[in-house]
């Protein structure tokens, strides 16, 4: 079996590459690695747990802080958590809402332009109490100022605020390249947290690369991460109780108790929502395609969210099981915490509540032994419960967290899903060449043809005199073949999360967009679709262009919309058509259009975005600009530019 | 293509899924409530958001029982119109039939005031409405989610409904099938069928006796009101056998017919949630849905057969609740591939063992049910990327179109191709017409055999696409119509010549989302004539003309010159709205001179118009 043989290597290389990096720390000093260049103490998370569990005590301040002494230092910044239902559920049956953009200008998917959605009443709370009504922003600059290392923290809904906190930190910090001090700074390290955003939220997140910066402690049984799988409606009569035990709870560990009754009743509503979400999510993952699926989802109101960051299961009996994957995730939480006999109810629906508050032990003990495993390769887990040598240490983890074989083969699935979008960037990474060269053509030997006639590419491709029109013509709609399948995937999330943030298909898009794009347009007006569907801008742009327009502006941090050169003759279409009709330039709110135009005209000229074929005198533009009123024309700025 | 090593079986996934929501339990319990409390009727109840109608399995059938096997043409028994959308058939294909006994039961219901009160109140309050029935009932529940579904498209409701049916027999034959897909409806109907309960099976065995089926009805009657009722009412144990071996052998002749030769009379319609004692699984092929219903029933007996058709009950509790437990393996070695082991889960929950000699062709048949599940986004993907590689062909056309429409002959593309000469230019387009046509032949050809996604006619992609070709290419067709003198052999093109699959394209234009209004003034004339037969109609005004010149019958002529006259002012609308193309007015197309020898005609007559004065307006007073 050459899987297995591969298998074998891959854990062999893993396990020597551990102990190298053990091995080249320095001695006694035992280190976390969580892989993607994050390492952390052992120290440190201890601390951090102690302080995120100990701020329950001050849940009137919006958050506390530890400095701790070291090489740099380091700030904690530990948040409380909060124990009404409102504090978890504002309003709606999962409480979630639309992103503020303006605090988290990232967390959207950019082609789609979808916002992600986030816990309304953690964004709340975040927003009144943390950022606006407190002195954390001065704590965080004065941290910054300081170079010190930065850490955000806090267990169950505290975790939640930390997150939050988190992302502020790197919209504002790290965005902006001002801080950058090491690869493990920030951090936050949450122990018990809820789900805190939707998908959107979790890929946004990975196509920064800063899913990295988040780690979440998780007990094996603990309830809270998994409660906001269920709608508020589903739990209400107990989630009150719940929560009342977990406030007592945080203030006094021993005297804190709940009725074995609520506590399963809880447990078993919770489970049934979570089994409603994992079981969706594998069939969809698992490329199901029966209709009823999608049918049935407008009967039971799913939940949005999703898990994301770096996982840490603890399994109870000292392990530490590592997982990124946002899928294998959302799977774990409910696999792991399924019964292994009916019995068990009443035991594990204790468990369920009391784990929520075992992690300083936990993780001490478990830091003692530090025996990580690592759920990878995903795709190739072991199936069954009985192990077999070569794997046994990954099989025993996956004993340890009690997944059946349909557990597994759920987590195959995720692990597949990111392979085949690995494999789907890999083939699109292939058509690069035939991109480059279909547009090779375009600039090199179409331009050059349309010079000779004296015209620009545009106003040749929209007479389509020669033959070279039709060449060029063949050129665009290849073009447009190879990004339309692009923009399939993206709008189906069938490409890795990062890809809207690499720089190479940004780039290659930006130049596609300013070359392709007026071919486009031209052949829009030059066909009057204008008349049949309405103007270029409004109706008649291909996704192909405004996806690659919003990756371009994504990247640059530029406001959206604002880089729309590359429709600039439509822009002189429906100018033209303007100014042609009864009124005309004469009206004010056409008169600023042109204005505004040809400011830009000018800006683009100078920053090469647009080529200085546009003033050709055959060229549209400039037959358009020669018909506006003599005051005009002697006072533009385009008058300047076209002579210079 | 390396898909089959990394792929999942997802039957048993989705089972798991529709029993981890109470949309299940919470059908069965109505259900329950409604055969005891309502018998022959109806009971209505809202449960958070979500309106529930359950129709009693204590339903007696007219005149005519379930057993006769009576289909009548749904259209003919439309008589109120209340199932729209499943009249429009695909040509070559038998007219949508469901059973009359069971069609009329439910128009019965229908009309009752009753039934109308209670429907528009649930209407009015709850966003998604389930419909659910056990027995005879889940049959009148599949009818009224189909006339809910035709009036909720009449009226472009978003409101989502949903049929869920416990052990029910078939409602009507594979057109019916076909045409609830096609309408993108396969979604909405869910059926839960025990591993043995015969009555889902029934009516794929040509009649069976009708004394013994009777005894049958009534004891489940009697049994749904109080099991020990059902005692009364027992059926012998011989003819309890004879049914058994009756249906296990009807159903294996078409089961293993296969999807070639449709033999029976009855096709199951939706999903089907197969479950046992251990779980269940859901399947959506039609086929496979036989196939499984033929194998689960061999592992049935006489007594199960019967009994099954009771215990939906229980079934459903233990779906319900399977999710809490991890669910322990009962095969010892677990297959290593995804797959393999996907479809052991899924014989588990069956409740069948490896060992059994159903488990290969159940395995079969769960890998087929999945083949033909993935086949049509597959195929989908396929044709983007063909669409893409037969894009220049269309460009060379738009090319000639638009040379022809410049050069100095002013003859435009169509009269241009009608009289082309051997030059290699028309038969370059030729060829390209050709490959044109034969891909979209082949896209119909798919949609037709449902290899194509359901909703495949309604992506704007594709209707776009169709719409510009057709508009660009089909005056060439008609032009090569005319041009061959196929007219004279076959009849003029209209009629006779158009192909199939711009009839069809008319109808994904006609039927796609209009957004907004279209009554858009166009400036200048269009890029391409907006009806694509314009050359057609105007090569049978030419005849007309022709006619008129040696006509001498007053009431042919009369005719000819109200045809003619309906071409005019037609085409005068067309220019007049700017919808034809340049060459259609160029000086010497095929229209522009009819209209010259037409003026030239008129103004002769006009001469005339002592001899004719009734023809100088235009009408004819005979």
């Amino acid at each position: 079996m050459c899987y297995k043989i591969k298998l074998i290597h891959f854990f062999k290389r893993r396990f020597e590459q551990d102990q190298q990096t053990k091995a080249s720390e320095p001695k006694g000093m035992a280190i976390l690695n969580l892989g993607e260049n994050i390492k952390i103490n052992p120290d440190i998370v201890n601390k951090a747990c102690s302080l995120a569990v100990g701020a329950h005590n001050s849940a009137d301040k919006p958050y506390i802080l530890q400095n701790i002494r070291g090489s740099p230092d380091l700030v904690i910044f530990g948040f409380p958590g909060n124990w009404s239902v409102n504090d978890w559920y504002a309003g709606e049956s999962f409480g979630e809402t639309k992103i503020n953009l303006e605090l988290f200008p990232s967390l959207r998917s950019i082609g789609i332009d979808e916002h992600a959605k986030v816990n309304k009443a953690f964004l709340q709370r975040f927003d009144d109490k943390v950022l606006t009504n407190s002195d954390f922003k001065n704590k965080v600059q004065k941290a910054v100022t300081e170079r010190k290392q930065i850490l955000f923290t806090g267990h169950s809904t505290g975790g939640s605020i930390a997150n939050l906190a988190t992302i502020w930190f790197l919209e504002k910090y790290l965005r902006s390249d001002n801080y950058k001090i090491s690869p493990s700074s920030p951090l936050c390290v949450t122990f018990g947290c809820p789900l805190t955003g939707n998908h959107i939220f979790s890929h946004a997140l990975r196509r920064e690369n800063w899913a990295r910066y988040f780690i979440n402690f998780v007990m094996r049984y603990d309830i809270v991460p998994r409660i906001l799988l269920a709608p508020v409606s589903s739990i209400l009569l107990e989630f009150q109780r719940v929560l009342q035990f977990l406030n007592e709870k945080s203030i006094n560990l021993a005297h804190a108790s709940i009725n074995s009754f609520d506590a399963s009743n809880f447990y078993m509503k919770v489970m049934k929502n979570a089994s409603s979400v994992a079981s969706h999510a594998a069939c969809n993952l698992m490329g199901n395609t029966n209709l009823l699926l999608e049918t049935v989802t407008n009967f039971i109101p799913l939940s949005p969210y999703k898990p994301f960051g770096t996982y840490v299961l603890c399994t109870g009996n000292g392990k530490l099981i590592i997982l990124r994957n946002p899928d294998a995730v959302l799977q774990l939480l409910f696999y792991s915490s399924q019964l292994c006999k009916e019995e068990e109810c009443t035991d594990v629906a204790q468990r369920t509540l009391q784990q929520h508050f075992g992690y300083e032990s936990e993780l001490q003990d478990s830091f003692q032994m530090l025996n990580e495993v690592y759920l990878e390769p995903l795709e190739q887990l072991p199936l069954s419960a009985e192990s077999t040598s070569d794997i046994a240490i990954i099989n025993a983890a996956l004993n340890d967290l009690g997944l059946s074989t349909r557990a597994r083969l759920c987590l195959r699935a995720a692990g597949e899903l990111e392979k085949r979008k690995i494999g789907n960037k890999d083939s699109i990474d292939l058509k690069k060449t035939d991109i480059e060269k279909a547009m090779k053509y375009l600039l090199e030997d179409y331009q050059l043809n349309c010079g000779y006639r004296g015209l620009g590419c545009y106003d040749a491709f929209k007479l389509q005199e020669s033959s070279k029109d039709f060449d060029a013509n063949v050129k665009r709609l290849e073009l447009a073949g190879i990004w339309d399948e692009i923009v399939e995937f993206l709008k189906r999330y069938e490409l890795p999360d990062a890809f809207e943030g690499q720089s190479d298909w940004i780039d290659l898009g930006t130049r596609y967009r300013r070359l392709v794009e007026p071919l486009d347009i031209a052949n829009y007006y030059r066909h009057l679709k204008n008349e049949d569907t309405g103007a270029y801008m409004d109706r008649g742009r291909p996704k192909r262009y405004k996806f690659t327009q919003r990756w371009f502006e994504n990247a640059k941090r530029m406001p959206a919309g604002s880089s729309w050169e590359s429709c600039f003759w439509a822009k002189v279409e429906e100018l033209r058509i303007k100014t042609s009709n009864a009124g005309g330039f004469a009206q004010v709110k056409v008169k600023e259009e042109v204005l505004k135009l040809e400011e830009q005209v000018q800006k683009w000229i100078k920053g090469g975005e647009l080529g200085k074929d546009v003033f050709l005198e055959k060229s549209t533009f400039m037959k358009w600009w020669n018909t506006l009123p003599e005051e005009h024309k002697s006072k533009s700025c385009i008058k300047n530019v076209k002579d210079s | 293509m390396g898909t089959e090593a990394s792929s999942f079986e997802t039957s048993e996934m989705l089972a798991t899924f529709l029993a981890s929501t109470p949309l299940l339990s919470e059908s069965w319990r109505l259900c329950n409530i409604s055969n005891t409390s309502t018998p022959r009727g109806f009971l209505v109840e809202q449960i958070g958001d979500v309106g529930y109608i359950a129709f009693s399995g204590n339903q007696t059938v007219g005149n005519s029982e379930p057993s006769c096997r009576n289909l009548v043409p749904l259209m003919e028994s439309d008589g109120n119109a209340l199932f729209i959308p499943l009249h429009r058939l695909n040509e070559g294909e038998e007219p949508v039939m469901v059973h009359a006994g069971l069609l009329q039961l439910f128009l019965s219901m229908h009309i009752s005031a009753s039934f109308q009160n209670q429907m528009l109140a649930l209407m009015e309050k709850s966003r998604p409405i389930v419909i659910t029935g056990h027995s005879l009932g889940g049959t009148v529940a599949t009818l009224c989610t189909l006339w809910l579904l035709s009036y909720f498209q009449s009226v472009s409701s978003p409101v989502q409904v949903l049929c869920i049916t416990f052990g029910s027999p078939m409602l009507g034959n594979e057109s019916l099938s076909k045409a609830v897909l096609r309408e993108r409806w396969g979604g909405n109907f869910c059926n839960v069928v025990s591993k043995h309960d015969i009555m889902p099976r029934m009516l794929f065995a040509p009649q069976a006796s009708f004394t013994q089926l009777h005894f049958l009805l009534q004891y489940w009657h009697l049994s749904m009101n109080c099991p020990r009722f059902g005692m009364l009412a027992q059926l012998h144990d011989e003819d309890k056998a004879d049914l058994f071996r009756l249906v296990l052998c009807h159903l294996e002749v078409i089961a293993q017919a296969g999807e070639e030769v449709a033999k029976s009379l009855f096709w199951p319609l939706g999903s089907y949630l197969f479950c046992s004692e251990e779980g269940a699984i859901c399947v959506d092929n039609a086929v496979s849905v036989i196939k499984m219903m033929h194998l689960l029933l061999m592992t049935g007996s006489p007594y199960s057969c019967v009994e099954d058709h009771l215990k939906y009950g229980d079934y459903v509790e233990k779906v319900s609740l399977q999710y809490l437990n991890q669910g322990s393996f009962m095969q010892a070695d677990i297959p290593e591939s995804s797959y393999e082991s996907g479809v052991a889960i899924s014989l588990q929950s069956l409740g069948i063992y490896s060992q059994e000699t159903v488990a290969k062709p159940v395995k079969d048949c769960l890998k087929t049910a999945r083949r033909m599940g993935l086949r049509p986004n597959l195929n989908a993907a396929k044709l983007a990327v063909s669409l893409a590689k037969i894009n220049p062909y269309r460009a060379q056309i738009e090319w000639y179109k638009a040379s022809c429409d410049e050069s100095d002959d002013h003859m435009g593309y169509y009269d241009c191709f009608k009289l082309r000469d051997n030059s290699k230019k028309g038969a370059k387009v030729n060829l390209n017409r050709h490959k044109l046509a034969s891909f979209w032949n082949n896209v119909i050809k798919m949609l037709d055999n449902n290899e194509l996604p359901y909703d495949f006619n309604r992506r704007a992609k594709w209707v776009n696409t169709s719409q510009f070709y057709k508009l660009l290419v089909e005056p060439l067709d008609i032009a090569e119509y005319y041009r061959t003198g196929m007219h004279h052999v076959k009849g003029h093109y209209l009629k006779q010549g158009r192909e199939r699959r711009y009839e069809i394209f008319d109808r994904w234009w006609r039927e796609r989302k209009v957004s907004v209004d279209e009554n858009n003034k166009r400036s200048k004339l269009a890029s391409l004539t907006q009806d694509s037969c314009f050359w057609a109609r105007v090569e049978e005004a030419r005849e007309w003309l022709d006619n008129i010149r040696s006509e001498s019958d007053p009431r042919n002529l009369a005719l000819l010159w109200e045809n003619i006259d309906a071409f005019e002012k037609y085409a005068r609308k067309l220019v007049d709205n700017k919808e034809v193309s340049r060459d259609v007015l160029l000086k010497n197309s095929s229209y522009n001179l009819w209209v010259e020898e037409w003026s030239k005609l008129k103004s002769q007559l006009k001469k005339c118009s002592l001899q004719f004065p009734d023809y100088v307006n235009g009408k004819v007073v005979p």
